[in-house]
């Protein structure tokens, strides 16, 4: 106890440094690795000198305008709807019980990696989907399946379903989140009485209200989703066009060319990605900006009655349907993967068979075992990380900087296309031949921030007292670090623990690049299998990607009470 | 969120009712979470000690073999076995993908081989992959040891001297393909091989359908443009760069310029160029212009990967799909994937037909062992475990004459499989050769030039 | 201490404002917290006292129709006259002062009062809350952000808050709990004082006895439940 309790506080002391150069050299050393090739530095090609070809390429592709208009109104689109619905959630069932039973519907699917609810809203919205089944022939008329152009259409309507069903629920978690803050929840519930005790109907309270002071604590939250839906992948490509896709889509589809001079097209399109990101997120400020100056004025008209009635009806509606649509995706999913050979207007197959699971289940256990071991290691790396980071602040008295707690979300805020092609670069530099610790590390810059995001305010919030009264018994940090804190964040830890898995089982890009295909996890198998021949396999494996998750966090609930009640036998 | 602060709550509570059962609670709880990090940090460390460590080892193996280059098969044979190999290859497909495990078995008896497949979702990612090895001065410990390929990506490869050199003679199974008599063994998509890659298997695009939905299927590919106006929206074929797109994309080039003059038509099997590309490709657009608004979705939206097709057809949507391994249409049937009444045809008017190769990458950090892979994947018993219909269903490469009687009966088709592994026409249709891989570039360039953006 | 005379639009304050109580029994799952009948004339100050579980708060919430699951009530609500037990509560006209003032932080001084104000023109709102703002010693301090002010401010601007609403009836969830002494009893004068310039009836939820007296009223006082 001695020595750890001698290597504590300098290990404490060097854990933020170590954090932000986790973070900070990987995104900022691949985002060189990705700038230098595209001004037409790439020594493997024999191109050392440099030049704009890359840029004038890319200018010069066939639709590269409508490939950036797609990424662009997409994001823009699907954030804003994700955005409505939850505002419109929230003041529909703010005084209402069914808040709490749709936080506990819809928490679930925050969980669902990105891919799997892809194809599964993908299987939906199909011609010959569960959609169009449930209505043909009896409705419908249709013997074969219709010829629509869902998913996959021009217009990116179907990536705006996916995106706008995945990332509401992240908004309405993050919401409730604040509203469960002890003071803050109180004092704006109180606020919203105070407001119907004036007069105001509970829509327009919510709005007047709840609303200007909770939207500062959902910026941060709807920026990441902002960014990510503007240069995500996994979406785009199960949902998306392809004549063009989104431009992230075609990046990566560059970097894959089997034209090698691609690249240098491809990494300057990576240079207008970033671009492209930033516009979306200035979009939406100078959105926030002229919304917030129209609305201005309304706030304090005395107006208490905006049709709210009509509002509330309109939302349960929208509520209902989503409810639905999700519901059906799964239902959906789960019939494939147990399906026979399914005519097409069947509501149901012909047969119900398990050789879908037992034909993954043979190629399954390496991505398995592989899935869950990189998981695990990258959340130990945050957990231990983010913990230590945070005692490192209390040590010094003083939290992050500024700088340091924006630097923690940089890996969510920079498209991950971006910066992470450059990055298997750098890590062909230094240690191309340790595959499983690339992937880890590459993991480890998206699973830290959610990690960090989970423990922050539960590390913050522990009452002080309890430390000073250790201290005064004589205990060293380190012992109140370990036999204080620790245990009575259990709990939070757990949670951590799971979100962080959650985070790491859902990675496609990460894994598919550092991976460099040696390493394949449940996911981009089944990112592969999606665009693949079978519906059934592919199918089981995006329940799979559900179910990791799920027993995650079944385990984070489970494992805290079990402990605490062996003690309370004892 | 509100999960935190309940247990949160929960824990203070414990320590108002009871210091005396909290210390103790404090104490076991310590245990707990630090042996479940530490475990988590251990699983960490092991995974990645014990990555590193088998590189190590092979790190010091492997120097000397990449430095001689000619050396005879029982060194290569006492070399190579016991290490691992990456065999990059395509993984879409279950069936392949299975042989592929069996052949890893195989090998790791024989030679105590660990074959790993790295299921591609394109074999061009591969490629990437040794060009960033290359330019990151990777030239001895490339983490691709075997390639799957052909055409394009083998052009490629072999153009940025990706590819190790003149193996393949070495191979003592590669003599039973005959490479003498047989000069497709040496020649992928026109392009010599020189000895940078073996032969592995023959394909020939074959077309399916269900045959309660569609009695009559187009047998030519005039018929076929005339069936999908009769049948709008039930064939589509996927979007080049595609695989299964350019091999299409061939076919029709070839068949519609089979009326032209022999010099012209020979220039398909030449590098293509401004002239030859305004003699030949205008009766493909014109064709292409003709049929795209008759296909599946209106021709406004081409799949992205050919092994949708199979799916679609499973789903109804289309009734017309074609594959270039036809073996996957039985398989398919008996996993429910396609209706039990599918059958399968070749076009009368001509079959485009392949070879598909392995390939050892320049770097590779196991070359020989690499090599014994191939070896047995050209061995008989390979080869025609490979050619079942309900294995693979993969035509085999060998020359039967090479082969003892014995061997040969391994090759027999076996009988009790469904009829759509009964392949209709075969006889009757003409061999069509792949073009000039050059071709497949063009083609894939113009086309999405003139359909890649939907206007 | 200055007081605050009739607001702009405020047409008459007739004494015939009156809140009934009328036969309340007031349960959670089927067991009895407290019955309740009175009625409390414009001006009057009800004081209900009693420790906390006696059920204040369940009251509180059911006069403002906010009763959560688990409780049921049963009797009747009249505002002058009118029938209001199943009103929803931003149509009862019964306005509310909390312990805390619960000003909103996104509005400035003047917003948050502007907030509570019937729709009229911008003008008249200003002067209206400029006036009020005076009268309670808070002249100048409009666009002051609220978290800026003292705790006996902050209690004056939701006083106003409450008042410029225009409301029928008004509840006291012990008002000035928060306060120090001094502070306490000023405020206390001028909301009392207020109240009865304004004929409102009014509740008062509390545990402290000088502020029972002050309010002169009719004291009722509940037993702790079980």
């Amino acid at each position: 106890m001695n020595t750890v309790a001698k290597l504590f506080n300098p290990i404490v002391r060097f854990s933020p440094f170590m954090m932000m150069a986790l973070l900070l050299i990987p995104v900022l050393g691949g985002l060189i690795g990705v700038i230098l090739p595209a001004f037409g530095w790439i020594p493997a090609l024999d191109q050392t000198h440099f030049s704009l070809n890359g840029f004038q390429q890319l200018w010069q592709t066939p639709g590269i305008g409508h490939m950036a208009l797609l990424s662009i109104t997409t994001s823009l689109v699907s954030t804003l709807l994700a955005f409505l619905i939850t505002i419109l959630i929230l003041a529909s069932y703010f005084t209402s019980p069914w808040l709490g039973y749709i936080q506990r519907l819809l928490g679930p699917i925050l969980v669902i990696p990105h891919a799997a609810a892809a194809i599964a809203i993908g299987f939906l919205i199909t011609p010959s989907g569960m959609l169009s089944r449930l209505v043909s022939p009896w409705l419908s008329g249709w013997d074969a399946p219709p010829d629509w152009l869902y998913p996959h259409d021009a217009m990116g309507l179907s990536i705006i379903l996916g995106v706008t069903l995945k990332e509401l629920p992240f908004l309405l978690l993050m919401a409730l989140g604040v509203l469960a803050q002890p003071d803050l929840g109180q004092t704006l519930r109180a606020q919203h009485k105070v407001a119907l005790s004036l007069g105001y109907c509970p829509m327009t309270a919510f709005f007047k209200v709840v609303l200007p002071s909770l939207y500062p604590h959902l910026r941060l939250p709807i920026l990441a989703v902002l960014a990510y839906a503007s240069a995500s992948v996994e979406i785009p490509l199960i949902l998306g066009p392809n004549n063009p896709p989104t431009l992230a889509v075609a990046i990566m589809q560059w970097f894959h060319d089997v034209d090698l001079s691609l690249r240098i097209k491809a990494s300057a399109g990576a240079i207008l990605q970033i671009q492209l990101t930033l516009f979306v997120l200035a979009c939406w400020w100078l959105l926030e900006r002229l919304v917030s100056q129209f609305a201005k004025p309304m706030l304090t008209n005395g107006e208490r009655e905006y049709g709210g009635a009509i509002i509330q009806k309109i939302t349960h509606v929208i509520t209902a349907l989503m409810l639905t649509i999700i519901g059906l995706a799964l239902v959906g999913m789960l019939l494939w993967s147990f399906a026979g050979f399914w005519h097409f207007p069947d509501a149901l197959p012909q047969q119900f068979v398990i050789l879908h699971w037992q034909a993954a289940s043979q190629q399954m256990h390496t991505p398995l075992i592989d899935t869950v071991l990189i998981a695990l290691c990258a959340t130990a790396v945050a957990i231990t990380l983010t913990l230590l980071t945070l005692e490192a602040e209390q040590h010094s008295g003083k939290s992050l900087s500024l700088l340091g707690s924006v630097l923690i979300y940089l890996p969510l805020l920079i498209p991950s296309i971006a910066f992470l092609f450059g990055l298997v670069w750098l890590l062909e530099q230094v240690n191309s031949q340790h595959t499983f610790i690339n992937v880890v590390l590459a993991h480890v810059l998206f699973v830290l921030p959610y990690v960090f995001l989970s423990l922050a305010s539960s590390y913050r919030r522990l009452d002080p007292r309890f430390s000073i009264v250790a201290a005064s018994l004589g205990a060293t940090k380190a012992k109140i670090f370990f036999r204080i804190k620790l245990p009575m964040l259990i709990g939070p830890i757990f949670i951590a623990c799971a979100l962080g898995l959650a985070i790491s089982f859902s990675q496609y890009l990460p894994t598919l690049l550092t991976g460099g295909g040696r390493i394949n996890t449940i996911t981009t198998e089944a990112v592969s299998l999606a665009n693949g021949g079978s519906r059934r396999i592919s199918a089981v494996y995006a329940l799979m990607q559900m179910i990791l998750p799920a027993l995650g966090f079944l385990l984070a609930w489970l494992l805290p009470k079990i402990i605490v009640k062996n003690h309370r036998q004892k | 969120m509100t999960g935190h602060l309940m247990l949160l709550a929960n824990f203070r509570w414990q320590h108002i009712v009871g210091t005396a059962f909290y210390s103790n609670l404090i104490k076991s709880k310590v245990v707990i979470s630090l042996g479940l990090s530490a475990l988590l940090l251990a699983a960490g460390l092991w995974a990645g000690i014990a990555h590193a460590s088998v590189n190590d080892v092979v790190d010091v193996v492997d120097k000397p073999v990449t430095q001689t280059s000619t050396s005879s098969w029982p060194e290569i044979q006492s070399r190579g076995a016991n290490q691992d190999v990456y065999f990059h290859a395509w993984g879409g497909d279950p069936q392949i993908n299975r042989y592929i495990q069996w052949a890893a078995k195989q090998v790791k008896q024989l030679y105590q081989i660990n074959l790993h497949h790295v299921k591609l979702t394109d074999t061009s990612e591969a490629v990437s992959r040794v060009l960033a090895e290359k330019s990151a001065n990777n030239d001895h410990q490339g983490q691709v040891d075997l390639v799957w390929i052909n055409g394009e990506n083998f052009a490629a490869m072999a153009k940025h001297q990706l590819l190790a050199p003149n193996w393949v003679d070495q191979l003592p199974n590669f003599s039973l393909t005959d490479p003498d008599n047989n000069p497709a063994m040496t020649r992928d998509f026109g392009v010599p091989t020189q000895g940078m890659e073996a032969p592995w298997g023959k394909a020939a695009l074959t077309f399916y359908y269900d045959s309660i939905v569609t009695t009559s299927p187009p047998q030519t590919l005039q018929q076929l443009s005339l069936w999908a106006k009769q049948h709008p929206g039930r064939f589509t074929y996927p979007k080049p760069p595609d695989f299964l797109a350019t091999s299409f994309l061939k076919y029709a080039l070839i068949v519609l310029n089979n009326s032209q003059p022999e010099a012209i038509k020979n220039l398909l099997y030449q590098p293509a160029t401004t002239q030859s590309q305004a003699l030949l490709l205008p009766v493909l657009w014109q064709y292409l212009d003709e049929l795209h608004p008759h296909l599946w979705r209106k021709g406004r939206h081409f799949m992205s990967s050919g092994m949708e097709l199979r799916r679609l057809i499973g789903d109804g949507e289309l009734a017309l799909a074609f594959t270039f391994s036809a073996a996957e249409i039985p398989a398919a049937v008996a996993r429910f994937e396609l209706p039990d009444s599918s059958r399968s045809y070749r076009m009368q008017d001509g079959s485009l037909s392949n070879i598909h190769f392995i390939t050892i990458p320049y770097n590779a950090a196991h070359r020989d062992s690499a090599k014994l892979v191939v070896n047995f994947l050209l061995s008989p018993q390979a080869q025609a475990h490979k050619q079942q219909a309900n294995v693979w269903g993969d035509t085999s490469v060998l020359a039967l004459s090479k082969l003892t009687a014995e061997q040969q009966a391994w090759f027999a088709p076996s009988k009790q499989s469904h009829p759509s592994a009964t392949i209709a026409n075969q006889a009757i249709s003409p061999a069509l050769s792949e073009p000039d891989p050059s071709w497949s570039k063009v083609i894939t360039a113009l086309w999405l030039q003139r359909y890649g953006v939907m206007q | 201490m200055q007081t605050f005379a009739s607001t702009a639009n405020r047409s008459n304050t007739t004494s015939t404002s009156e809140l009934t109580i009328d036969g309340l029994i007031l349960s959670r799952q089927q067991q009895h917290l407290l019955s309740l009948s009175a009625t409390i004339r414009g001006g009057e100050i009800l004081t209900i006292m009693g420790p906390s579980g006696s059920g204040k708060s369940t009251l509180l919430n059911w006069l403002t129709g906010m009763l959560p699951a688990g409780f049921s009530a049963e009797g009747q609500l009249h505002l002058n006259g009118q029938n209001i037990t199943t009103t929803a509560s931003h149509l009862r006209h019964i306005g509310l002062l909390y312990q805390d003032p619960l000003l909103f932080p996104h509005l400035s001084v003047a917003g948050n009062i502007g907030f509570a104000m019937p729709p009229s023109s911008k003008v008249q709102r200003q002067a209206a809350i400029s006036e009020a703002l005076t009268q309670v010693g808070l002249g100048g301090l409009e666009q002051r952000d609220p978290q800026s002010l003292s705790g006996g401010q902050q209690a004056r601007v939701a006083l106003l808050r409450v008042l410029l609403s225009q409301p029928k009836a008004i509840l006291l969830d012990e008002p000035f709990s928060k306060l120090d002494s001094q502070l306490r009893q000023e405020t206390r004068q001028l909301v009392f004082d207020q109240i009865r310039q304004h004929q409102l009836p009014a509740i008062m939820v509390t545990h402290d006895q000088t502020d029972a007296d002050a309010a002169e009223g009719k004291i009722i006082s509940l037993d702790k439940i079980n």
